[in-house]
């Protein structure tokens, strides 16, 4: 199986220039980007407006990135954290408390740890293969059983059960990684 | 929600089944992701690149347009007979950001042509260092400290470096002047506030 490309390694492409960089970025984060802004801005439309914002900026700045300084996920999460900032206060509105630094907490620690969590997972989501990632997703989040997401996918229930099973030791090691 | 050991079956190593549940933990810790990302996003994302490089030939053509005005000027008004036909009113002296210490400038502006809108400028600068491999410099004007409309493109040799510009912009709609290379993002090299009103 091809290894995927890390995402400091996309970063650095993007600061070249390289438009399919650009797209492989995006379309790895951009609904973990999506997420915090909803959660962040609690609107969809301005949500939307801050993802776009955000991946302008990663366009724009990628040149900036040095990977001695830390992971492509984490410098990712900084940008888009600014981006929401930015989008929230052209409205002059509160924006719920997001960590300043993802090694150096600015809020309550447990919020803090709750957002960059967050965007770690729902990155590592956006690395599984899609058979894998549909039903990691419906049995966390969509509220049903096993045998209703087996007919729901229309798979054995045996399927279901090992497919998640591979996503979830596909997440625990793209969780080290990040971790790392 | 179902239990873990329902979702992966019994049957996995003691390790293994640790390795698991400490992701199951987290997943049910964490807010569901969207379900998925609109196609306007897709869209508007899609174009990032791309308006980049058309703003860039909107700018180029931009440049180009006022190149043939400030040539149509020059011809027109008699330039050439070494006298200066253009009444300037206004001196705004610019100063120096920490990334052009050695720089200085000044920008006279004429009244504006009541019958176009036109205002003439005159750009003088010193200590703005020579650029090469086509780079060239640009006085912009900015609108709470963005770029809002470019006045004109120079380069600069040795010594003071003097070009003329015309503009069609009502000045007070602005908040400075503003000189940077040409690139986006670069950053403020001389700048001018304009006095509001």
């Amino acid at each position: 199986m091809a290894t995927a490309e890390t995402d400091g390694r996309l970063i650095e492409r993007v600061g070249r220039g390289d438009r399919d960089a650009f797209e492989q970025l995006y379309r790895r984060f951009a609904r973990p980007v999506l997420a915090m802004a909803v959660r962040q801005l609690g609107d969809n439309g301005r949500a939307e407006d801050a993802t776009q914002e955000t991946f302008a900026a990663i366009w724009r700045s990628a040149r900036s990135y040095r990977s001695e300084r830390g992971t492509g996920s984490a410098w990712l999460f900084a940008v888009a954290r600014h981006a929401i900032i930015d989008r929230a206060r052209q409205k002059r509105e509160h924006v719920a408390e997001i960590p300043e630094e993802v090694s150096d907490w600015a809020g309550p620690a447990e919020r803090a740890e709750e957002s960059w969590l967050a965007w770690r997972v729902h990155s590592a989501l956006e690395q599984l293969p899609e058979r894998e990632r549909a039903v990691v997703e419906l049995a966390y989040w969509s509220g049903l059983s096993q045998t209703e997401i087996a007919s729901y996918l229309d798979v054995p229930l045996g399927t279901v059960k090992t497919r998640t099973r591979t996503g979830l030791a596909r997440l625990a090691g793209l969780l080290d990684e990040v971790q790392e | 929600m179902t239990e873990f050991r329902d979702l992966v079956g019994g049957d996995l190593d003691p390790d293994e089944l640790e390795r698991l549940e400490r992701v199951d933990r987290i997943l049910r810790t964490v807010p569901a992701p969207p379900a998925e990302v609109p196609g306007s996003l897709n869209r508007a994302v899609q174009r990032i690149g791309t308006e980049r490089r058309i703003w860039t030939l909107r700018r180029v053509a931009a440049v180009a347009a006022l190149a043939a005005t400030l040539a149509a000027l020059f011809f027109s008004v008699g330039r050439w007979t070494g006298g200066s036909a253009v009444d300037y009113r206004t001196s705004v002296p610019l100063k120096a950001t920490a990334d052009a210490p050695r720089a200085s400038g000044q920008i006279r502006i004429a009244e504006s042509d009541r019958s176009t809108g036109n205002q003439e400028l005159q750009l003088r600068v010193t200590g703005l260092p020579r650029l090469s491999g086509g780079d060239y410099y640009v006085l912009w004007l900015a609108k709470n400290g963005t770029y809002a409309g470019t006045c004109g493109t120079f380069n600069v040799g040795s010594g003071t470096t003097t070009v003329e510009m015309t503009v069609s912009y009502r000045l007070a709609d602005y908040d400075a002047w503003v000189i940077s290379r040409h690139e986006e993002n670069a950053p403020w090299l001389l700048s001018a506030r304009i006095a509001s009103g």
